[in-house]
């Protein structure tokens, strides 16, 4: 490793800044990455109570003190800020605490890039709530903003443009965050371990972070175009002009489903650690594993127009989109038979991790069959922007990715703080959370066969009884919420104690570094470089 | 201390540490990057400001650039003086595919205009050049076209000089790189000058002028940049920062030239000959 003859000069001395300062200029991952976490928390809470209000309109459609345009405002700010505010910055809170110990690292490969990264998302969130006080409110298109809707024309307020810029911001810090993470992967692993000694959640983390590398520069690129169209004025999108606004759906969806992966590849991964672990085996099928994750990554870059069966594609094209789509289920059921497997014939111990982690699985695997449903030009056709995709999209996303979330946060939570959160609070937690999703999101299967659009602040009376049933579920949600709030917050300070190094006893079966370092790590992770044997 | 002993046992987590204190280990703090942030974040404000129609405070534009200007000259001299005590091949190495990752997504972006020209190009419009925009003339960007491919083969050169210990023929070639790159920015803009002034061409009139001048504005941004860059690297090899162990500024910056000039190649026949 070092080959050169320079000498090289003595490190100067240690900086050590204390209280708010130390959180503000640090560049530790572990607590970078734990500052990820809490914006998230924060953001969650945001995106819920927007979530919120537009079950409190579809309780009863006639209460107008919740207007039309402020339940547009809601539902778009809500999918924005639980996508880039909530899901994604979360994953890479996890990425970041973990990645470097689990390779064997001291820290990421670019420190002061990975804090710049982290306060990068800060102008972007002040700028999308900043948007709510403009004349005409934050923006109203939909996270999709697709054109003409989202254009000068129909979107004239200062909120859609802040929303563009806002995203291109965000894009900032996702595209440095990936370049890290690639370099940390590749360049400061522990002498010895090689690619495939990995652990999983470091697999998905650079499958994640390649699909971030390569797709947000397109999302960047295309709202920089539709940004353009609405200040300058200039033609990209505009029919008008020579533009084209199916363009901007299809350069939307090819960031946009890529974007769907980044949002649950790291769930994956937490699987692969989460369900071994708890049923005390190691893995099962590791390599099937690995070439699962590339090849979803790969495919997921040759299914976007999935998304447009309705918007005027030509049949081939549907064909070609609906095909891809169909084996992208292949993989993920490899994966899926894979955790099975790793689970057969162990002792399961039912804690909360375990819980939230079974629970992925049995909401995942419905909402991933309802993608494989949705992937046939007919069906899609009928159900197209009606609340079956709302409901598709919150099994896979809160099903998927906030699930499995939240088995990370009880498994990996004696590690990076050295306490366990109550198990007990945490058993109320899975249940609220699992009966109340079910109780909101399978009637929206109904009501999307029967015919409810989407994002719309109306409905035939007919669909009332299920939209109150649906809005009085979001209340256990809520509940669950704050539960898990309470119990983070609480158990910082008083959880039980767990100083050792593997609190959860599966060293033995699971040789991830993480669980041989102190919990919480010291800020240089380990006294001595851990180093693999060849092969 | 600089490099980390691989003498323990495999997977370790042996209390026994081999170094006095490994707390040197342990990641430095700084203000460079929360600041970096601050600074897009209200360059961004003002921006924003001014080009919905506000009069943005000159004041807040003029922190905007000093709030983005200063803390990434802080950082990277930061970076420099920590190099110092690091294995110097190892943080080559690192520092190299982390910009070779970073042009990645600068080219995916591009990628995503190219697209957008190609579409509607051959699946939208019926003519094209559409109506009402003119021919192109090609011969002016030709010749700056011929001027970039050549500040790319002095820039090698200057390269080449510099490992070479050769300094004072590197910081000619690097020189008479900046003077090409100059001369290339200079006909642009006479070439946007005159479709503007002569053609009506605008950005705003159809969107073949919208994609003409993004992709070539966007490009010449980052011929911007990559002048900055270059004009840094000058600096540093005046001053004597560099040398044949530590000249990662000269690599990158030669990446990024090397960039900037493939995407012109691209763009030079897409926009002009295609
Ligand atoms: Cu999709």
């Amino acid at each position: 490793m070092s080959s050169a003859e320079v000498a090289l000069a003595a490190a100067p001395e240690a900086k050590h800044y204390t209280g708010l300062l130390d959180w503000l200029t640090t560049t530790d991952h572990k607590k970078i990455g734990l500052m990820y976490l809490i914006f998230s928390l924060v953001n969650a809470w945001v995106g819920g109570l927007f979530a919120g209000m537009v079950r409190l309109r579809l309780y009863d459609p006639n209460w107008n003190f919740i207007k039309p345009e402020f339940f547009n405002q809601m539902l778009t700010m809500h999918a924005t800020v639980m996508i880039f505010m909530v899901v994604m910055p979360a994953f890479v809170g996890f990425g970041n605490y973990l990645v470097p110990l689990m390779i064997g690292a001291r820290d990421m490969a670019f420190p002061k890039l990975n804090a710049f990264s982290f306060w990068m998302l800060i102008p972007p969130s002040l700028m999308m709530y900043a948007s709510f006080f403009t004349v005409g409110g934050s923006a109203q298109g939909g996270w999709w903003s697709y054109p003409p809707l989202s254009g000068a024309e129909f979107s004239p307020g200062a909120g859609e443009s802040l929303w563009c810029l806002a995203i291109i911001l965000l894009g900032i810090s996702s595209i440095m965050g990936a370049v890290n993470f690639l370099v940390t992967i590749a360049d400061m692993r522990a002498p010895g371990m090689g690619w495939m000694q990995m652990p999983l959640f470091v697999w998905a983390t650079e499958i994640t972070a390649w699909l971030l590398l390569l797709a947000v520069p397109i999302l960047s690129g295309v709202l920089v175009m539709l940004l353009s169209d609405r200040i300058f004025h200039t033609g990209f999108f505009q029919p008008g002009l020579g533009g084209d606004p199916l363009l901007y759906q299809h350069l939307f969806w090819f960031f946009g489903h890529p974007e769907v992966y980044i949002m649950i590849l790291p769930a994956f991964g937490i699987m692969s650690h989460v369900l071994p672990a708890f049923a005390h085996k190691p893995v099962f099928g590791y390599k099937g594993m690995v070439y699962a994750l590339a090849s979803i990554g790969v495919l997921g870059f040759m299914v976007w127009a999935h998304h447009m069966f309705t918007s005027g594609i030509s049949p081939e094209a549907q064909i070609f989109f609906s095909t891809t789509s169909l084996i992208i289920a292949v993989p993920t059921g490899v994966k899926v038979y894979s955790w099975l497997a790793s689970m057969w014939g162990g002792t399961i111990d039912f804690s909360a991790a375990m819980k939230f982690g079974l629970g992925f699985i049995g909401l995942f695997v419905i909402g991933g069959l309802n993608g494989v449903v949705l992937a046939i030009v007919p069906f899609d056709i009928a159900v197209h922007n009606t609340y079956f995709i709302v409901a598709h999209l919150h099994f896979v996303l809160f099903g998927g990715s906030v699930m499995g979330l939240m088995a990370a946060t009880y498994f990996w939570f004696p590690k990076m703080t050295g306490r366990r959160l109550s198990e007990k609070l945490g058993n109320w937690h899975f249940w609220l959370f699992f009966i109340g999703f079910l109780w909101v999101f399978t009637p929206m299967h109904i009501l999307g066969i029967e015919g409810m659009p989407r994002r719309v602040a109306f409905y035939r009376p007919e669909f009332t009884d299920l939209n109150r049933f649906i809005s009085l579920g979001f209340l256990l949600l809520l509940a669950g919420g704050l539960i898990f709030t309470y119990n983070v917050i609480h158990s910082i300070r008083h959880g039980e104690p767990t100083p050792e190094p593997d609190p959860w006893k599966i060293n033995d079966v699971q040789q991830s570094l993480e669980w041989m370092v102190p919990s919480p790590p010291p800020a240089w992770n380990f006294d001595e470089v851990p180093v693999y044997e060849e092969g | 201390m600089a490099t980390e002993s691989h003498s323990a046992a495999a997977p370790a987590h042996a209390a026994a540490a081999a170094h006095a204190d490994p707390s040197a280990h342990a990641p430095q703090p700084s203000a460079w990057p929360i600041l970096l942030a601050l600074g897009i974040g209200v360059f961004a404000t003002a921006f924003f400001l001014v080009a919905t129609g506000f009069n943005a405070l000159p004041l807040l534009v003029l922190a905007g650039i000093l709030l983005v200007l200063i803390p990434a000259l802080g950082w990277a001299t930061t970076i420099a003086a920590e190099r110092r005590h690091q294995d110097p091949n190892y943080t080559f190495a690192i520092l190299r595919r982390g910009f070779l990752y970073f042009l990645l997504s600068e080219g995916a972006i591009f990628g995503s205009f190219f697209a957008h020209n190609l579409y509607i190009r051959f699946g939208h419009a019926t003519t094209w050049p559409p109506l009402g925009a003119p021919r192109l003339e090609t011969s002016l960007p030709a010749i700056g076209t011929l001027l970039l491919v050549l500040s790319s083969f002095t820039y090698h050169w200057s390269h080449h000089a510099f490992i070479g210990g050769k300094r004072a023929l590197a910081k000619n070639w690097l020189l008479a790189t900046i003077i090409l790159g100059v001369v290339f920015l200079a006909i642009q803009g006479y070439d946007w000058g005159f479709l503007k002034a002569f053609d009506k061409f605008t950005y705003s009139q159809g969107v073949f002028g919208s994609q003409f001048y993004w992709m070539t504005g966007f490009h010449g941004l980052h011929v911007c940049v990559g002048l900055l860059f270059l004009v840094l690297v000058y600096w540093r090899m005046e001053r004597g920062e560099m040398n044949q162990t530590y000249h990662f500024s000269l690599t990158a910056a030669e990446y990024y030239w090397h960039f900037v000039d493939i995407v012109w190649i691209f763009l030079f026949f897409v926009i002009y000959l295609l």
